[in-house]
């Protein structure tokens, strides 16, 4: 036990950690699982999102400021909003301002006037069940520029949690295979399982475009 | 330990083993396609869509059927396509669809006035692959969503792996609790990636 990187020693903190962060990872992996189920059945009654949400209108008076750029238009625009999320779906012309503010179960399109010092809010509210799916899905990209960063704080720190997510579950598979295959004359059928699992893999990912 | 807890032992241990070790390669699919999901700038700067020739042919007729899906389905078959139809764009002009295998999109363009066909490829490789199978079937388009073979294998295997996901996180619980040695630290993991998931969620909503 004395190496750090002795083959023992690799499998001990493996089996170690495999608990602890598949414990540490609980609630998320319960959480991906239930929301990716929902997002595969739109079809279930129960979980229906749309039909129940809630829209309404406000329309509000703003003081506009002169001489800001775009970014600081917008965080000042935002600050007497007194509203957060993630910014998307921008357009600024010479009389007013568009945007969009995304929240998991929250969006807002918002237009200013900028002749009128108007805003107009349309603010759409969803149930727990539409909190879920949009949660999912949560990470700052937009489809028509994908290189895009988050520009929410809140957004960053949840995808650097589903990055995390994503390595420890990784971890923990790769780790599995370590750990059955010191126990492998006890459970010899996992090789035949294991193969057939990374055979279905590899024919979705790599075969089926050929085929 | 009894001999009736140890044999429900011997049973979860066994299937928490073979479960996911059968699992195992569709979680790394889920799991690598998120980080390409998060860091698309990263993915189309080390791994570029390729555009294949166009082709051009022409159809003898358009085989029209009762639904502009089976219409689809009755143009890849003639002109020898496999894969998913996305959605469908119909006007009086043409027929449009994209054809989607992991990793690859056909698009499909049918001029409705002289049957001729316009066939563009796109290779978008390995990694984008996952992400479509990670997407699958998905919440769009769920009255056409199926229409190919694979995908209807797919979405059996997708939910196969969240329901045993779902039986390996309870297994694991109930395997955790019976190593004594591990208990107290186990349960610090649980309490912290609680206090986590709830923190989270706290300042998102």
């Amino acid at each position: 036990m004395n190496n750090p990187f002795s083959i023992d020693n690799i499998i001990y903190w493996n089996r170690k950690l495999h608990i602890y962060i598949g414990l540490f990872l609980l609630l998320f992996i319960l959480f991906f699982s239930l929301s990716g189920l929902l997002l595969n059945h739109s079809q279930w009654k129960f979980t229906s999102f749309w039909k129940e949400r809630n829209e309404t209108e406000i329309i509000t008076p703003l003081a506009i400021p002169v001489n800001l750029d775009s970014v600081s238009l917008l965080h000042n625009f935002m600050e007497q909003l007194n509203i957060s999320g993630e910014i998307s779906n921008v357009s600024l012309t010479p009389d007013s301002i568009n945007f969009r503010v995304v929240k998991p179960g929250t969006i807002q399109d918002i237009h200013i006037d900028f002749k009128s010092s108007m805003s107009d809010q349309k603010k759409i509210v969803f149930n727990w069940w539409g909190k879920m799916r949009i949660l999912h899905t949560f990470n700052g990209s937009e489809k028509m520029n994908p290189g895009a960063h988050p520009n929410w704080l809140v957004t960053r720190i949840w995808r650097l949690s589903m990055d995390a997510i994503a390595l420890g579950l990784i971890f923990l598979c790769l780790g599995s295979w370590i750990m059955w295959y010191k126990i492998r004359n006890d459970y010899s059928m996992g090789l035949i399982v294991l193969i057939l699992g990374i055979a279905g893999a590899i024919f979705f990912i790599f075969l089926l475009r050929i085929l | 330990m009894s001999k009736g807890k140890k044999k429900y032992y011997i049973v979860i241990h066994a299937l928490h083993i073979y479960f996911g070790l059968f699992i195992s390669p569709f979680i790394l699919i889920f799991s690598i396609s998120v980080l390409a999901f998060n860091h698309m700038g990263f993915l189309n700067q080390i791994n570029p869509v390729k555009s294949l020739p166009e082709i051009r042919t022409k159809l003898d007729y358009i085989p029209y059927d009762t639904t502009d899906l089976l219409t689809a389905k009755a143009i890849i078959h003639k002109l020898s396509i496999k894969g998913e139809i996305d959605f469908i764009i119909k006007n009086e002009d043409q027929i449009s669809f994209p054809v989607n295998k992991p990793g690859l999109i056909t698009r499909v363009k049918v001029n409705t006035h002289t049957d001729s066909v316009v066939t563009t490829r796109v290779m978008e490789g390995s990694m984008r692959a996952m992400n479509y199978l990670h997407i699958m079937p998905g919440q769009h388009n769920a009255k056409i969503r199926g229409n190919s073979l694979f995908l209807k294998i797919w979405r059996l295997i997708a939910d196969a792996v969240v329901y045993l996901l779902l039986f390996l996180i309870l297994s694991g619980v109930f395997l955790w609790c019976y190593l004594k040695f591990e208990r107290r630290k186990g349960f610090y993991a649980i309490i912290l990636g609680f206090l986590y998931f709830i923190g989270l969620l706290f300042i998102i909503l």
